[in-house]
């Protein structure tokens, strides 16, 4: 535009430079004309996009509670798991608390050394698998791991319903050809959209832009 | 000198299941005095009201992050020797120079085993 002005300013102030000199502006006004039309079949295309961004946006809160449950979920499997390796650990504890008094009385009595042994093993056994019960329970770190990841996907999605939230809003009330008034309330709510950007949107708040929008 | 294992050990993460995985190994690497707090604030809270000797902290909580707490309790004259153990998952390797510069003694990348923590407790009370 800036170059088209300047080559307005060029032109040199004779009769057929006078002719020349409203050309610039035509090409302006064409340029401005097209301009204006490729900005509202731009909207009208966004526009044809409300609906389903609208079914989108209404969805993305169920996607958000599943995973929210699948979080809660392995975190209370991880729970039950944990409290029977601990129940068994402490089973443990005083199995071998047993074994180790029968062991000294057997001792004491002169018993055949392969009984000793067998109990020797059974206690090596024990020992091994409270191993095994420390492996398990290192091993349910995965939810700590799981629930990360899950939080991070809760952000990503929370932050796709505010820009989806945006476009019902920008689109909305040109779809239906709105007043005035319904586009300073648009307005008000991309506002109100906006301050909750960096915290978790209020679900009313969401569902409120929808129902003013024909979405229920 | 080794770690005393009646020593009062803080296990900070805001995720249930990693306080009681923690707690287990600790136990059964033979220390019984366990206490726990969800965030940084809550630990410090904990840390200021008692005698501590170990803190076990996650990085990514809540309220206020590991980080954040390692930076109080180096600042503060009265907490400033206790050793922290910081529990990173693998996305945050980057964040380690920051925790070595913020005065931590030592790290764990999660998922970890019971070999690593006992290594790293060793290390820190060799």
């Amino acid at each position: 535009m800036a170059q088209l002005r300047a080559a307005a300013q060029s032109q040199p102030a004779t009769d057929e430079a006078e002719q020349d000199d409203k050309a610039p502006d035509t090409k302006l006004y064409e340029e401005l004309g097209e301009l204006a039309r490729f900005i509202d079949t731009t909207m009208k295309t966004l526009s044809e996009f409300s609906a389903p961004v609208s079914t989108s946006t209404e969805q993305l809160p169920q996607a958000l509670s599943h995973l929210t449950n699948l979080k809660t979920m392995t975190e209370q499997g991880t729970h039950k798991v944990m409290l029977e390796v601990e129940a068994i650990q402490d089973n443990h504890i005083k199995l071998s608390g047993m074994l180790k008094e029968l062991t000294l009385a057997l001792q004491a009595t002169q018993a055949a050394p392969a009984i000793l042994q067998q109990m020797h093993a059974v206690s090596n056994a024990i020992n091994a698998d409270d191993k095994r019960l420390l492996d398990i329970m290192t091993a349910l770190s995965f939810q700590d791991l799981v629930a990360q990841s899950v939080n991070k996907l809760v952000t990503i999605l929370r932050e796709v319903e505010h820009k989806l939230l945006q476009l019902v809003v920008v689109f909305g009330p040109y779809q239906k050809q709105a007043a005035k008034q319904e586009q300073d309330k648009a307005s008000q709510m991309l506002k109100q959209l906006e301050a909750t950007k960096n915290t978790s949107m209020d679900q009313d708040l969401a569902d409120e832009i929808l129902k003013q929008f024909g979405f229920n | 000198m080794p770690a005393d294992p009646n020593m009062k050990i803080l296990v900070v993460d805001d995720m249930s299941t990693m306080r009681r995985i923690v707690k287990n190994i600790l136990k059964q690497l033979g220390f019984n005095n366990l206490e726990e707090a969800e965030n940084g604030q809550e630990a410090l809270t904990k840390l200021k009201a008692d005698t501590y000797g170990f803190v076990v902290s996650d990085w990514n909580m809540p309220v206020m992050m590991g980080i954040d707490m390692l930076r109080a309790i180096r600042a503060d004259e009265s907490l400033k020797k206790i050793p922290v153990l910081m529990v990173t998952a693998e996305a945050q390797k980057e964040n380690l120079m920051e925790a070595v510069q913020a005065g931590v003694s030592n790290y764990v990348v999660k998922p970890f085993t019971a070999e690593t923590m006992q290594d790293k407790i060793n290390k820190i009370f060799k």
